[in-house]
């Protein structure tokens, strides 16, 4: 994949996701659908690719203003990121040259990378990962299982144990995906698949969608690194 | 401008912290009273969890899961008010509970309403349940221009 084609593809797939969020606001309160409306639009237009510089203008001051009018996040991490590919798509867009061009739609992969990696590290620094203690208080009692069966699973210790340190060796070893296209590619599956997980689980559906969206530029970067390397 | 800035630096420079400690998860509680602030109806969960989801129906919220997501946005206002009380919190959450009642056509909509959120937290092994914070009483009809 090229430097062109990640980012149409980055582009089309947060288009994608903006549409389906945007969507689920137009039943929303009167001052929520004048964001959302002429969001959806601008990211259908995002889609089929015209204008887009001018497009991701206008969706990056729509997602100020969407700070703006929630305060923060609507959708905590994956607002962040939905910000984050935008900034990094428009400062490509913007950029003079081919290097800062580069130099922004890396940082979108670096960060990417580091999404991954950190989580892993701050969970095994805590000793309640460490012995599945804090799997088991999600499943327990924290706001995010989607049923009240769900809240069984804290009943088996061991199977949670086993899925806390699966959730922290991937995610700490993700980085060395970046060793080859074939690594990378078996990683990215595994990391959709358990951002899948969540969505089932904890209904953290837009983490999917938006994780996914960002997948193109750590193919690129991967391919720009073996030729460094 | 530089409150958009602060609310904008954490998505230009990430912390990716996510679920790094199990905090005290909120819930959100709501009563309605009568006009003289006496309780009518009691203390009720605000969208409880319900008990069963098949995995089609797992699936289908991926592409389709409006209310879930509003119902994530309402968790984080609440621990917003848990660690800094603000009245954009507190009013994001009253709206969307009156909207929530006043469609259903039993609620009579001359009463009044408030929330309380009930902390649950792990302290000893033991799972504690606190109240921590009681909404203002407001009256159940939206406010012009929300709907």
């Amino acid at each position: 994949m090229n430097f062109e084609e990640a980012i149409r593809l980055t582009e089309i797939l947060v288009g994608f996701a903006f549409i389906q969020q945007s969507l689920e606001h137009l039943k929303s309160f009167s001052n929520e659908k004048f964001i959302f409306l002429p969001r959806l639009m601008l990211s259908i237009v995002l889609v089929t690719g015209f204008y887009t510089s001018w497009i991701l203008i206008l969706l990056f001051i729509l997602s100020l203003v969407m700070l703006y009018r929630f305060q923060g996040p609507y959708n905590g991490g994956a607002d962040r990121m939905s910000l984050l590919i935008l900034i990094c798509l428009l400062l490509t867009h913007l950029a003079s040259n081919q290097y800062w061009k580069e130099v922004a739609f890396g940082y979108l992969a670096l960060q990417l990378v580091l999404s991954y990696f950190i989580s892993g590290w701050v969970k095994i620094v805590n000793p309640d990962w460490r012995n599945g203690r804090a799997l088991r208080d999600v499943f327990e009692y924290s706001a995010y299982p989607v049923s009240q069966s769900l809240r069984a699973w804290s009943k088996s210790p061991r199977l949670l144990l086993i899925m806390s340190w699966l959730v922290m060796l991937f995610e700490l070893i993700f980085p060395f995906s970046l060793f080859s296209q074939h690594t990378l590619i078996i990683a990215l599956v595994v990391a959709a698949g358990f951002h899948f997980a969540n969505a089932c689980l904890f209904g953290l559906d837009r983490f999917f969608w938006i994780w996914i969206a960002a997948y193109p530029s750590i193919f690129w970067f991967q391919l720009r690194l073996s030729f460094i390397m | 401008m530089f409150h958009l800035f602060k609310l904008l630096l954490p998505a230009i420079l990430p912390s990716w912290n996510f679920f790094d400690v199990i905090a005290p998860s909120p819930r959100i509680q709501f009563s309605l009273l009568d006009s003289k602030n006496k309780i009518v109806a009691d203390w009720s969960e605000f969208r409880p969890r319900i008990k069963n989801l098949s995995l089609k129906q797992m699936f289908l919220r991926i592409f389709w899961n409006p209310v879930w997501n509003e119902s994530l946005f309402m968790l984080s206002c609440a621990e917003r008010i848990m660690e800094n009380p603000t009245e954009h919190s507190e009013l994001e959450i009253l709206d969307r509970i009156k909207r929530d009642l006043l469609n259903n056509p039993t609620i009579n909509s001359d009463l009044q309403l408030q929330f309380r959120l009930e902390v649950i937290e792990r302290q000893n092994n033991k799972l504690i349940q606190t109240i921590c914070f009681h909404s203002r009483i407001v009256p159940l009809k939206l406010s012009e221009g929300s709907v």
